[in-house]
């Protein structure tokens, strides 16, 4: 008898903790953590790794494939439409590469940005080799045009 | 003596003393540029002139400024240059005769690229990159000159570095000098191959790399101890200059091959590296020169370990 209250207290305390913890811890899950530098930096870093492969085709480093280019490609769009809406005001500095540019000439960033958006999904939907290295050069004169007017040097 | 004796003597003491310090300086700051004799006769070779113009990215600093008219092409100068000094507005390189080198000699051409003298007689401000230039042979020089001389000229006339206390400022270079232009010039490495002592000389002579890839002492000299080690943005932007050695170590380019790609290219084949910090505008001239230069530039670079 003794055993089995033992056994019901164990059960009720650990049921408890268990609880609680697992409580504490939906407490404190956040609710989407508000760090846009972070993220965009992330999804830039996306947009990179997709250059990357694509990179590679166009130094014949790799065969042409129509359907990594348009997977590429198409990771690279979505990110840049995620990175384009991160570029909060005020979260430049510190660890970002973010120019103040961005935000002092805003409609310039924006159109540079759509413009990146707008390459790579023309990249996305090249079906043969011909067409892929004047669309993938557009992409790539997007990303340069864009870099050097509103991203800093590595810190 | 009295203490009122005894001031004025001392007043006079140090009076003299500045006197003498200010003459003094005044000695060490004055420019001495070279003699006619120091100009070879020479046959110009012009193509060799606008390779030299390529590989020292003259049109990057010597553009017209951003939203004018005038061809981009052309050094016809004037844009903005920032520096923590103040902003200077780059020489007209075009032969135009009141506003560009159209009435410049090749003397005094090769007296403002070796020693930073205008043909004034006045100290150029390093923003002008003559501690590298200066390694220049003549004849390179003299090839340089000849070939700005047939470019279309373009009236754009000179406008006044915007910097405290210009003209003593200006005087005061002449002492920086003594210490900057001390340092050796470029030499070529007999053990090494012709294509890399022909990289080494584009990087460090006419491409003046080190100007910004290699950091200053506190009294604003080059370090040849830390020769492309990078450091700060010497504008002042934001975000630092890449050491440049162990690339391949770094894992930065695979080979001479691949930077060579990379220096052609730049990020419009996704080389993201060479498009901040003003390497765009420096590539995009790189990628003019022959492709065997490019590739010297490159085999030397990537002997830097």
């Amino acid at each position: 008898m003794k055993v089995t209250s033992h056994a019901v207290s164990f059960a009720v305390l650990a049921a408890f903790f268990f609880g609680t913890t697992s409580v504490a811890m939906l407490a404190s899950d956040p609710p989407a953590a508000p760090d846009p530098a972070k993220a965009r930096h992330d999804a830039m870093e996306a947009v990179g790794s997709a250059m990357k492969s694509l990179a590679a085709i166009a130094k014949k480093e790799a065969p042409f494939d129509a359907a990594a280019v348009e997977k590429n490609a198409g990771a690279m769009a979505e990110n840049l439409e995620k990175a384009s809406k991160l570029f909060v005001a005020g979260t430049g500095g510190g660890e970002s590469r973010a120019k103040p540019e961005i935000w002092s000439d805003a409609a310039a960033f924006e159109k540079a940005m759509a413009d990146g958006i707008a390459a790579a999904k023309a990249l996305q939907a090249v079906k043969d080799e011909a067409a892929f290295m004047p669309a993938f050069q557009a992409v790539g004169g997007s990303c340069k045009g864009c870099h050097d007017k509103y991203r800093a040097p590595r810190k | 003596m009295s203490p009122g004796r005894r001031r004025r003597r001392l007043a006079a003491v140090f009076g003299l003393g500045g006197a003498l310090v200010a003459v003094c300086l005044w000695i060490l700051s004055e420019p001495s540029p070279l003699s006619a004799s120091a100009i070879p006769a020479h046959t110009p070779d012009l193509r060799n002139g606008e390779t030299l113009f390529r590989a020292g990215v003259c049109l990057a600093c010597h553009k017209p400024p951003d939203g004018s008219n005038a061809n981009a092409e052309l050094p016809s100068g004037g844009a903005a240059f920032k520096t923590p000094v103040g902003v200077f507005y780059p020489q007209n390189l075009t032969p135009d005769a009141e506003t560009g080198l159209g009435g410049w000699s090749a003397l005094d051409f090769v007296n403002a690229m070796r020693l930073g003298i205008s043909p004034a007689g006045t100290h150029y401000f390093p923003a002008f990159p003559y501690p590298s230039y200066r390694s220049m042979t003549t004849e390179d020089l003299l090839d340089l000159y000849a070939w700005l001389e047939t470019l279309p000229a373009v009236r754009s006339p000179a406008r006044k570095a915007d910097v405290p206390l210009l003209t003593v400022a200006r005087r005061g270079v002449g002492l920086w000098k003594r210490l900057e232009l001390r340092r050796p010039t470029h030499a070529s490495d007999g053990t090494r191959s012709a294509s890399w002592n022909r990289g080494a000389y584009l990087v460090n002579a006419p491409g003046h790399c080190g100007e910004c890839h290699t950091p200053k002492s506190w009294l604003k000299v080059a370090d040849d101890r830390r020769h492309m080690r990078g450091g700060p943005h010497p504008g002042g932007e934001e975000g630092t200059v890449p050491d440049l050695h162990g690339l391949v170590a770094r894992k930065r380019y695979k080979d001479a091959g691949d930077l060579t790609l990379a220096l052609q290219n730049g990020e419009t084949l996704g080389y993201e590296d060479l498009s901040s910090g003003g390497m765009a505008a420096i590539q995009e001239q790189i990628a003019r020169l022959p492709e065997s230069d490019v590739r010297a530039m490159s085999e030397y670079l990537l002997s830097l370990e």
